[in-house]
Formats: structure tokens, sequence, C-alpha cells
């Protein structure tokens, strides 16, 4: 998309192209496009889409860092990134990687804070007042003096920032930084980068998939698709093409479908493009002819009801279970839960909560230091994890970890052949598995993206037909569609009878595919039942660190204010016939 | 994650000494390990040790070490008694000459080994690093180099451990008592760990570079390290072990 470029642009690309060494397509082809001063500038995109690839020539790691060919130009603050070294952009632009981990050079807060400064030659008697100012702005100053290794997630996230953030850079590029993040920090670090944003002047670029943050905090976003910039505008602008961002693979916030969806009806006006839940609430409530409560309309029935009470025999039961890492705190103390064959459980809370102890403790790797967990009648202090692997497949939020073989075929039949199928089968159950996942069979996981990997994994875990899936936060850093394909795998699992556990910070695909959540905090199950009315519970999200998913806190809304029709409404398809229904 | 190459936080005198200095006493306890004939000078310089673990209040971190390094000079006392044929027989194939050379070896490996692990406990690898670069002169580059290699240890293991997990959770036996069998089993683990690490350390390096590590001086470090009289002290007690060394 061709743009006017200004003199006082601090970012510009000019037709910028990159094509990774040794790879015949460029990861990113004719770039064009600048970000002004001051500006906040949201990136998107689906997997292999070039963003990181983006972040990279922005920060100078490409051309200097990466090698490959590039051509065009990059201007940071009117300095062509290729006639200057990575150290000299890198005196004007802060870069936050996407490994958080990797990013540390030191192993404690004091360390890491410093080790910008002194290298950039900061005046010794400036660096005090640097650190506590950059600590005290992400609101880590108590932090100064911890190991980074005792850090939470969102912690060291803050930590990767502050110390970008002391070298007093103009501009920020984040990749990804709250990929691992549950809602509430995820929330946290956006709201530290509004107010560098806003205080500082800093420049913000950050690569997201969380659209709903992206619209509440960005004044502009850029949708890259196969290395082109396909949208750049206002979130409104932008996110007015919600069936042609899920054509390429980006997910829109539910509200703007709605409004959307209003649109095509003839309901809503071309302006009427709605980002958040009050926006969309104040648009139906006008559309509906105004925000008097309407008695009489009918509740509607409630998704996972059809669930609950299926009879079954618990597959996997949870009685008092406490456990502790050897030298450590309590992590559980004390959860029960029993789990019925075709139950999808969602898993949520906060970071540290104890949700990923609580599953490595149902497939066997963790025994429980006081209670029982029994799955299908086998308790797993008796038995071996391998045996217990028997009834239970475990995906992973990495997975690298579980990756180990030559080809994607091989990967997929390894799981079998671990269960004692005969190679002859175990390759042709693996080959239809990977036909049905569109994976390409002879190609080395590794070399695949991190999206096609995670399918390999799940499709390594699915062709076993467990009694029991369990799955660690399996949509994290996927685009929608890949979202999408990971989730009507574990749907159609469920549907043949399989208990799914899932730990999940992604309040919508909780919303959409759960029959049952439970909240965990501080090691305790504090809520268990339906999603929707856990999500109407104010005090215990907020307990919970989560957010209830758009839809279901509009139409909780919607029927206190507009019509009780509203009413259990979690798809945006239901709250747009309701809607239509109140006009019609 | 915690492994014996984290820090230990503390507040005593080794704790605040001059990391050359503590350095410069790892040092002298592994020459003095290595120059010492007698099994009574070699117990003494591992009861030094444990002494030390105790003052900086590392005990239970100093025992899992002894205890560790004591299994392979167990394996090593094995095998020594096997190899030296020379002596009168005492026991099956282990004759007089075997069991001492067998014994100093043993406790040769775990006097040798410890210092320098309990020297990276009770010093910050920054630290290290500075001080270094301060006071001997070394290049920074490979100063960073060697303690970014030393903070990757732990974080490899616990990558390592989080592999195997799972791996076990897919049906692989890692779970087997069998130690040759587990052995085997964690060979194929060896590509997904490697890829992981380069990636990671890739990225550690453009980290650095993109926080100005190539501007780094000798004097940039904020934090300086001067040599002061309690240094001496430090130093004082490797010393005295070296001259013993020597004598016994």
């Amino acid at each position: 998309m061709p743009e006017a470029f200004s003199d006082d642009a601090l970012i510009s690309l000019e037709r910028v192209s990159f094509s990774y060494e040794g790879q015949p397509r460029p990861a990113v082809r004719d770039l064009n496009f600048q970000v002004g001063r001051g500006e906040f500038l949201g990136v998107i995109g689906p997997s292999g889409s070039g963003k990181t690839t983006l972040a990279s020539i922005l920060s100078g790691a490409i051309p200097h860092h990466y090698a490959g060919e590039f051509c065009g130009v990059a201007r940071v603050m009117g300095t062509d990134s290729c006639e200057v070294g990575l150290t000299d952009i890198s005196r004007r632009l802060g870069s936050v990687l996407q490994d958080i981990d990797a990013q540390m050079v030191a192993s404690n807060v004091e360390d890491e804070m410093l080790y910008g400064l002194e290298n950039f030659g900061v005046p010794h008697e400036v660096i005090p007042s640097r650190v506590s100012g950059a600590l005290r702005a992400c609101g880590i100053e108590e932090l100064a003096r911890r190991e980074i290794a005792t850090l939470s997630g969102g912690q060291k996230q803050k930590l990767a920032i502050a110390a970008i953030l002391a070298l007093r850079p103009s501009i920020m590029v984040l990749d990804e930084p709250t990929a691992a993040l549950d809602p509430a920090s995820s929330r946290m670090v956006f709201e530290t980068l509004r107010k560098l944003n806003a205080e500082e002047g800093i420049t913000v670029v950050i690569i997201e998939q969380k659209v709903a943050l992206l619209c509440e905090f960005c004044q502009r976003v850029a949708v890259m698709d196969e290395g082109r910039l396909a949208f750049l505008g206002s979130p409104r602008e932008v996110f007015s093409h919600s069936r042609e961002l899920r054509e390429l693979g980006v997910d829109s916030p539910r509200v703007t479908r709605i409004s959307n969806q209003l649109q095509a009806l003839g309901l809503a006006g071309a302006a009427d493009i709605c980002l958040s839940v009050d926006e969309a609430e104040e648009l139906i409530s006008r559309i509906a002819g105004g925000s008097r409560v309407r008695e009489g309309g009918e509740a509607r029935p409630t998704p996972g009801e059809a669930c609950l009470g299926s009879g079954g025999a618990p597959l996997l039961l949870l009685e008092d279970v406490r456990f502790s890492y050897p030298g450590g705190e309590e992590v559980l103390k004390g959860l029960s839960l029993e789990l019925a064959p075709g139950e999808l459980l969602a898993v949520v809370g906060e970071n540290g909560a104890g949700k990923t102890t609580a599953t490595k403790l149902m497939n066997g790797i963790l025994k429980p230091s006081s209670g029982t967990v029994t799955i299908a009648g086998l308790d797993t202090r008796r038995a071996r994890t391998s045996e217990i692997a028997r009834r239970v497949s475990t995906l992973f939020q990495d997975p690298d970890r579980q990756i180990c073989k030559e080809s994607v075929v091989e990967e997929v039949a390894f799981s079998l052949r671990l269960l004692g199928v005969g190679e002859t089968e175990a390759l042709s159950r693996a080959r239809d598995t990977v036909e049905h996942f569109g994976l390409p069979a002879c190609a080395a996981p590794f070399s695949l993206g991190r999206g096609q990997r995670q399918i390999v994994a799940l499709a390594s875990v699915v062709v076993t037909n467990p009694q029991l899936l369990i799955l660690d936060e399996p949509t994290s850093g996927l685009d929608y569609r890949e979202c999408m394909v990971v989730m009507e795998a574990v749907e159609a699992a469920r549907e043949q009878g399989c208990a799914v556990v899932m730990v999940c910070h992604d309040m919508e695909v909780v919303s959409d595919f759960a029959t049952r959540m439970l909240v965990v905090d501080d090691g305790r199950a504090v809520a268990d039942g339906l999603p929707h009315e856990l999500f109407a519970d104010e005090a215990l999200m907020r307990r919970a660190r989560v957010a209830a998913p758009q839809v279901l806190e509009l139409s909780r809304r919607l029927s206190a204010s507009v019509s009780r029709a509203f009413e259990g409404a979690s798809e945006v398809s239901d709250v747009v016939s309701v809607t239509k229904g109140l006009v019609g | 994650m915690s492994s014996v190459l984290d820090y230990s936080e503390g507040h005593t005198s080794l704790h605040r000494a001059n990391p050359v200095a503590k350095l410069a006493l790892a040092i002298c306890v592994c020459l003095a390990a290595f120059l010492s004939q007698s099994p009574l000078m070699l117990l003494g310089i591992i009861a030094f040790l444990v002494a030390t673990g105790v003052y900086a209040g590392m005990l239970r971190r100093t025992l899992a070490l002894l205890a560790g390094f004591s299994l392979l000079a167990l394996l090593m006392f094995v095998v020594q008694t096997a190899l030296v044929r020379q002596g009168t027989p005492l026991l099956l194939w282990v004759t007089d000459v075997g069991l001492q050379t067998g014994l100093r070896v043993a406790l040769r490996l775990v006097a040798f080994a410890m210092p320098l692990v309990m020297m990276l406990s009770l010093t910050r690898l920054t630290d290290l690093a500075n001080a270094s670069v301060e006071l001997l002169h070394v290049p920074y580059r490979y100063a960073f180099t060697i303690t970014t290699a030393l903070r990757f240890v732990p974080i490899f293991s616990d990558q390592m451990s989080k592999i195997v997990e799972a791996q076990t959770a897919r049906g692989v036996e890692f779970d087997t008592p069998n130690p040759l069998r587990k052995l085997h089993l964690m060979l194929p683990l060896a590509a997904p760990l490697l890829i992981s690490s380069v990636a990671r350390a890739d990225a550690t390096a453009l980290a650095a570079e993109e926080r100005g590590f190539y501007l780094r001086r000798r004097s940039s470090s904020y934090k300086r390290y001067p040599l002061v009289a309690t240094d001496a002290l430090c130093v004082l007690p490797g010393l005295v072990l070296v001259v013993l060394g020597i004598l016994f």
C-alpha cells in the first residue's frame, strides 16, 4: 500500500524486501510505510506473514545480524539502516525480542538494567537515576535486587522493557511481548507502553496477536500477509474489513464482527464500527430503540448446559491433591475435581496459579504429595508415567519439546509405536492423520513454522485416540486459522468421548469450546461450572485476573439494559440475530 | 529451576570478597589437590571445603555437590583398582598399591572439582566477568562468552528436563529403572535440545549487540572491583593449602 512520505517520520520503509539466506521466497516484499513521531503502531498477521522479519528490519537486526538479500531503503530517524551499524541504530531504537529469556544477558535485575547503560557510556553519576526511573515507569521498583530466575513471566517482560527504557530510546519495537502472559499481565504490559508513549513520547511498534488489545491501545494497525502489507490504518478502518481479515487468518474483535454484521444487514451505518464492548452496547441500544429495559424477551438457552450432568463415570478424578516442588512452597493446596468422558474442562487463572502443575499431575509426570489422582481407575502414584501415557496424551505449549523425529510422518507414527502399534500400521495411521491435517508428510518438522510445528505435535497427540487429552495453552502464538485447526481437532476428539483438560489464557477460545470451566487461584479451585455463568461473576474474574469474553460481557450488559433476550448469547451470530429480532 | 551453578545469596565476607580473590582461592585449592599425594591431606582439603560451605551458609548445596562428585569418585576408584596390577593382592582384583592409588585419585577428583563450582555459587557471574576485565585485563568479549556459557548451563539443563518430561508424557520410558536404557532413549533428544539452544544463544547474542556489546571498554562497568586487605585474607588459606600440598 503506497504512502506519501513525510520528513518527520521516525521510521520509513521504501520498497523493502528481504529473503533469508538459502530461502527461495522473500520473507517480506515491497514494504512501503512510515511511522510518525509519538505513534503507537500495532502489527498483526498470520503465522509466517513476515511480522518478526519486519521487527528485525526496523531494529536493524536485518541486514546486520541475519544474512540474506536486502532490497530497498529502511530509515530509522532519517538514517539508512544499511549505512550504519546495528549498535548505532540501537542508540535510537530499543528492541524487545520474542523469546524474553533469551533477551536477558545477566542473572539479576540490577545487572540486567546496568548492561546497556554501561556499554553505551552513560555517565556513571546519572546511571542510578536512569535505572530507578525506568524501573518505576514499569512499576517494578521493588524487584531491583531480585534474581531473574525468580521472576514471573509478566515481571520478566516488564524488566525487558525497563532495561530498554533506561537507554531512553526514541522508538521501541516489541515482538509479541504478551504471548505467554495471562490476560491481566498482557493488559499491564500494554498499559505500561501506553504510559511511556503518552508521557515520554516514545514511539511504539508492537507485534501482537491479541486483537482486542491492539484495538484499545494502538493508533494505527498494520496487517501483514505473505510478506506484504495488506492493510494499514486506524483500528476502526482496518477491522471494518473483518471478512477479508478472516480469510487472511487474522481475527477481529468479536464486537467489531457484530457491528460489521449489523452493517451488512443494514441495521448500522458505515461509520458504526465498534472496537469495544462500550461502543457495541451503545450501538445496539440505539438500534434496538433506546437503552430502556424491555420486558418479556425470553432468555436464550445457554451453551454447555447440554453437556452438564452427562452422568458417566469420571475418567479423571483428583481428590484433595496437594503438591510441592522439592524445597519449595506448596503449589497445589487441596485440588479436587471429576471429569467425565466428552467434557472439555478449561482451566483458567493467572500465571503461577498452579494450572500447569495440575496438568503434570494429571499425566503422571508429577506425583501428588498427598491426595490421589486416578485416571480410568489407574492411581498415578502406583503407575509409571509411560504406562499412564497409554490413556493420556498431552499437547505442551512448546511443540519443540515433543518433536524428535526427522520427518512429520515418522513423528506422528512414533506416538503409535510407543503404544506398541506395529511399524506398518503405525505408518499407515500416521499418513492418514498427517493428510487430515494437511501437513507435508516428508518435511523435517523443525523446518516448518511455529504454527505448523504445533499442528504436528497435535497430530502426534490425537493419532493415539487417548481417553484423556491435556492441552497446555494450545492456541498460544497461533494465528486464527491455525487456532481453528487445533480446536476443531480437539472438538472432534471430545465428540468421540475423549475427556479434555485445557489450560488457556484466551477466553474467547474458552467461551467457544469449553463445556466446563475451572478457575484456579493460588493452588486452589475457587470455582467450577459453566463458562458463561462463571464469566458473569465479576468478582471471580477479578480474583482470577481474567477478563470475560467480549460477547458474553456485551450480552450480560444488553440483557440488563435492552432486553432479556440477550441473556446467555455467547456468539456473534446470537447477538446479531437477537438484535435483528428486536428491530424486526 | 535451580542448579549448583546458581548464585547463593548471602552477606558473609566470602560473598563480599573480590571475585578475583575468590577465583584465586579456588585455583589455589585446586592446585593443592593436584600437588598433594597424601589421602589424609586430600581429606583435609575436602574438610576445608565443607567448612567453607558451612561458613557461607550453603551447607546443603555443598553436601549435594560432595555427594554428586563422590559418586563419580567411586567409579574412578573402582576403575583404578582394576587397572593397577602392582603390589600385593588384598581382595578379589584389588592390590594394596591399587587401593592406595584408587583412593588418592578418587579423593583428588573431589578436592579438585569442588572449589571452582563453590566459587561460582558465591560469585555473581556478572561480577566475575567485570572484575576479570578490570583487574586481570581479560578482554570483555571472552569474559562475557565464558560467563554466558556458565549462565546457560542451568537454562539448558532445565530445557532438557522439559524435553524429557514431554517425551515421558508421550510414552517414552524415561521412567525406566535401567540407566543404560535411559541413556539410549535420551540420545535422540539431542536434536531438539541443540536446535533450541542454538536459537537461544543466537537471540542472546543479538540482544547483547543491540545493547552496545561492541562498545564496552574496561572502564564501562558501573561497579568497581578494587582489591582490599580482606581479599588477601581470603586468598591466604589457599596459599597455605598449596604449601601443605607440596609438603604432603
